[in-house]
């Protein structure tokens, strides 16, 4: 009974595929979709095959939208497509409705399902339902070395076999496999017919049921014939799968699908849904019993022993915020004497350069000034801070590929479980720390808008990358020697913000139980360097693209507002002198209620790196005459001075464990922003400052993409109200209250 | 200061405002990894 299905079955899609690849089978673009299990390496093997640099990560659920990648391969196009991970196909979860869609609606012309061979069951339990689309399909057995590590013998050959697929092991961070991967895809799409899966009998109760409706299917809906595969949908309907039919614009006759499952339904004494789980669970554990061979006596494995203090119910959060303060330690001291570099070149050699090509064209000198005042100032002060950006994102990527991010979500979820928020919210969160923005983006994997919309209104809570220039002036002015403890000070109050506004918007705006979060936590893996280089590289160039993009045009935008009306004496009575007049009195109760703070903040609003960069040109201080020098004196200096930052910051990671110890000195050169920043702040002020720009609003590149992820600007308006709103009590509450314990 | 000063001054300031413009918004603010719908091709 089943045979005579699947052929009935193969012949439908199979015909359509054909005639359109015998036109010119070569040329043809093959589509290629990559689906498998979260965490399974899908997105490592596109970047392995492709050369392209996907997000990859050591957790469930990275990939949350699908992403395409394209390459040549023997004179061949070929088009990969990246699919979020699923364990499965039913249509409850975002991922799963984007990968199921993809399969379904667009038909590639071969799936490669990745599969963990460390943890096959439950990745057959996918497999099983993919093959029941009719596409054809090839196994990439991938993390294959950790499961050769653990003893696992796979019988590859019975696999084959059994599922009527080609199965090729592959280790992606490896690239190991590859090439006969590929070929194994290219094959089965040009020989649709012949790569057909095998259809797995489900049982004869199940098969005829299934006939039948395809019997009625096909009867009702005759053009349906190769378009949708008639045995998967006869299958999502026997689940009550509404989607399904939605998405065919079928019309599902219940009563009909009632009658022929009321048997089955009978027999099980269950509801189909899980009758047909149960079946296909027992399809993968029947396989899995077949196919893999594990040793005896299982050792245990490193991840558990680590796991047994990472999660511990008590140490748990402990060690986490030990573990960050390390990173923002390792961050500053690495990268604080490459900042000094940038800072103390810009302010010299470059400048003399800018100044010295001007002269040579004879440019107006008001165009001198932009370029120096404004474009170097501004954007080289921001650039001064690439190296602590890199830093950090250096840490942020080592500790998302480690596995240690998952467990950090793990042990946050935790505790904000009991405090009534969804636990799913603290992986977009921890992608925050990168960049605000990707983070919007990753709340499209939370199911509830509720949750979803909560989220994305806590996000800018966390303190992202573009907040470290502000944080490493301020701390280099006012705490240098316990520099590290600040700059942690500043992320684990971004955390305790995002927890209390959770609970109090969790009691107003967003009443309503969460559901229980469920994560599986990946086994800790040593990433490669090349992987974590590159990585960093992919976040880190952002703040570079910036830099050379909007940071550049507020740069000069903000000279211009400082030196309009045309002629002014003082910046004081610019626009942006006035501007900040205008606003300063509201800050005073928090500290900082002159111009020149509160116009850089006003400008901070694009991004708020910024705020840095428009301090240093609010407050260029004139450069003292200096002996002229020339421009190669000038190249040799920066070359020198360079040498010399890298050796401060080698010998500083040894001094952050304690091997050799180099006093925070004040350094002699320091920049003149930092010495007017001493005057006009207090280490309290300084504090209560840093506190605001943590909170006081999302950039605007996070408001828009706020905009796009909800379609209405409502949550950024809501957003933007509260942060303000805390951002000035924060900041009210450390300065008066510092005030009152007698500090600054 | 003369007219080209302050053709200049507009010109510079509203190239300025078109880079804001078309980084800020076009993009539609995606900033991390292969954020586009495609990856650059590759040969191999
Ligand atoms: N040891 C080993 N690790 C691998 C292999 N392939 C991937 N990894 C690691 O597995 C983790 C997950 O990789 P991803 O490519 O992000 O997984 P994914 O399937 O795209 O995950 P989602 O996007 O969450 O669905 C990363 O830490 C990779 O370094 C492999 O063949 N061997
Ligand atoms: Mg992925």
């Amino acid at each position: 009974m089943s045979l005579q299905l699947s052929r009935g079955e193969v012949t439908s899609p199979v015909q359509s595929q054909e005639s359109k690849s015998t036109a010119a089978p070569h040329e043809k673009t093959i589509t290629v979709a990559v689906a498998g299990n979260p965490n399974s390496g899908k997105s490592t093997l596109i970047n392995a095959i492709a050369g392209t640099r996907l997000y990859v990560g050591n957790w469930p659920g990275v990939t949350v939208e699908k992403k395409s990648a394209m390459f040549e391969h023997g004179g061949r196009k070929i088009k990969l497509i990246d699919l979020p991970g699923t364990y499965s196909l039913s249509p409850y979860t975002q991922e799963e409705i984007i990968a199921r869609d993809y399969l379904v609606k667009e038909k590639p012309d071969v799936i490669i399902n990745v599969v963990d061979a460390t943890n096959i069951e439950r990745n057959l339990y996918l497999t099983v339902q993919l093959l029941e689309l009719g596409i054809p399909l090839v196994i990439a057995l991938n993390i294959y070395d950790e499961a050769e590590q653990k003893g696992y013998r796979i019988n590859t050959k019975a696999m084959e076999e059994m599922l009527g697929v080609k199965v090729t092991p592959t280790v992606a961070t490896k690239k190991a496999g590859l090439e006969e991967l590929l070929k194994a895809a290219t094959e089965s799409a040009d020989n649709p017919s012949r790569y057909l899966p095998k259809q797995l009998n489900y049982g004869d109760d199940i098969e005829s049921a299934a006939a039948v409706i395809r019997t009625h299917i096909s009867e009702q809906y005759p053009s349906l014939d190769g378009i949708y595969p008639t045995r998967w949908l006869a299958f999502k309907f026997m689940e009550g799968d509404s989607r399904a039919a939605e998405e065919a614009s079928l019309k599902m006759d219940a009563a009909f699908i009632d009658k022929a499952t009321a048997h089955l339904k009978k027999a099980h004494g269950d509801d189909m849904e899980s009758i047909m789980a149960d079946e296909r669970y027992a399809l993968a554990t029947g396989l899995t019993r077949e196919v893999v061979k594990r040793p005896e006596v299982r050792k245990v494995e490193i991840t558990e022993k680590i796991d047994r203090w990472a999660l511990n119910r008590f140490l748990g959060i402990p060690i986490f915020l030990a573990a960050m303060w390390i990173v923002f330690k390792l961050t500053f001291d690495i990268s604080q004497p490459f900042g000094d570099w940038i800072d103390g070149a810009t302010a010299g050699p470059v400048s003399r350069l800018a100044d010295k090509m001007i002269a040579a064209v004879n440019g107006p000198l008001w165009i001198a000034s932009l370029a120096t005042e404004g474009v170097i100032a501004g954007v080289g002060f921001v650039l001064a801070f690439v190296p602590v950006i890199f830093a950090m994102m250096f840490f942020i990527t080592f500790l998302e590929g480690s596995g240690y991010m998952a467990r950090a979500a793990f042990v946050m979820d935790r505790a904000m479980h009991s405090m009534g928020l969804h636990g799913k919210s603290f992986i977009p969160m921890l992608l925050g720390f990168g960049c605000n923005v990707p983070g919007i983006y990753a709340t499209r994997t939370l199911e509830n808008p509720r949750d979803k919309a909560l989220t994305a209104l806590l996000l800018p809570l966390m303190s992202c990358g573009a907040r470290l220039p502000v944080y490493v002036v301020f701390i280099g002015a006012f705490f240098s020697s316990y520099a590290g403890t600040v700059l942690w000070s500043m992320y684990v109050m971004g955390i305790v913000l995002a927890i209390l506004m959770g609970v109090i918007f969790k009691r107003t705006l967003f009443r309503g139980e969460s559901p229980m979060f469920i994560m599986e936590l990946p086994p800790y893996r040593m990433p490669s360097l090349r992987s974590l280089m590159i990585h960093t590289w992919e976040k880190g160039k952002h703040f570079l693209i910036k830099a050379g993009t909007y940071i550049f045009a507020v740069s000069i935008l903000v000279w211009f507002l400082l030196n309009l009306p045309w002629g002014v004496e003082n910046k004081k009575d610019s626009y942006l002198g006035k501007t900040g007049q205008i606003i300063a009195p509201v800050l005073e109760p928090v500290g900082f209620g002159n111009w020149e703070a509160a116009s850089a903040l006003v400008t901070g609003l694009i991004a708020k790196e910024i705020v840095v960069g428009s301090m240093a040109e609010i407050y260029a201080v004139e450069q003292a005459e200096e002996a002229p020098t020339t421009v190669s004196e000038d190249l040799k200096e920066m070359g020198t001075t360079f040498v010399a930052a890298a050796g401060d910051s080698f010998r500083n990671v040894f001094a952050t464990f304690g091997i050799a110890s180099i006093s925070a000195e004040e350094d002699e050169g320091a920049s003149g922003l930092k010495t007017v920043i001493q005057k006009t702040f207090t280490p309290l002020t300084a504090y209560a400052f840093m506190a605001f720009v943590l909170l006081y609003m999302p950039c605007v590149v996070v408001a828009i993409a706020m905009k796009h992820e909800f379609g209405s600007w409502k949550w950024f308006g809501v957003a933007f109200a509260y942060q303000m709103v805390l951002a000035w009590g924060v900041a009210l509450v450390i300065y008066q209250g510092g005030k009152f314990l007698g500090i600054g | 200061m003369g007219i080209t000063d302050i053709l200049f001054m507009v010109l510079i300031i509203s190239g300025a405002c078109y880079l804001l413009y078309r980084s800020l918004w076009k993009r539609k603010g995606h900033c991390q990894g292969c954020d586009s719908e495609t990856c650059d091709v590759k040969k191999r």
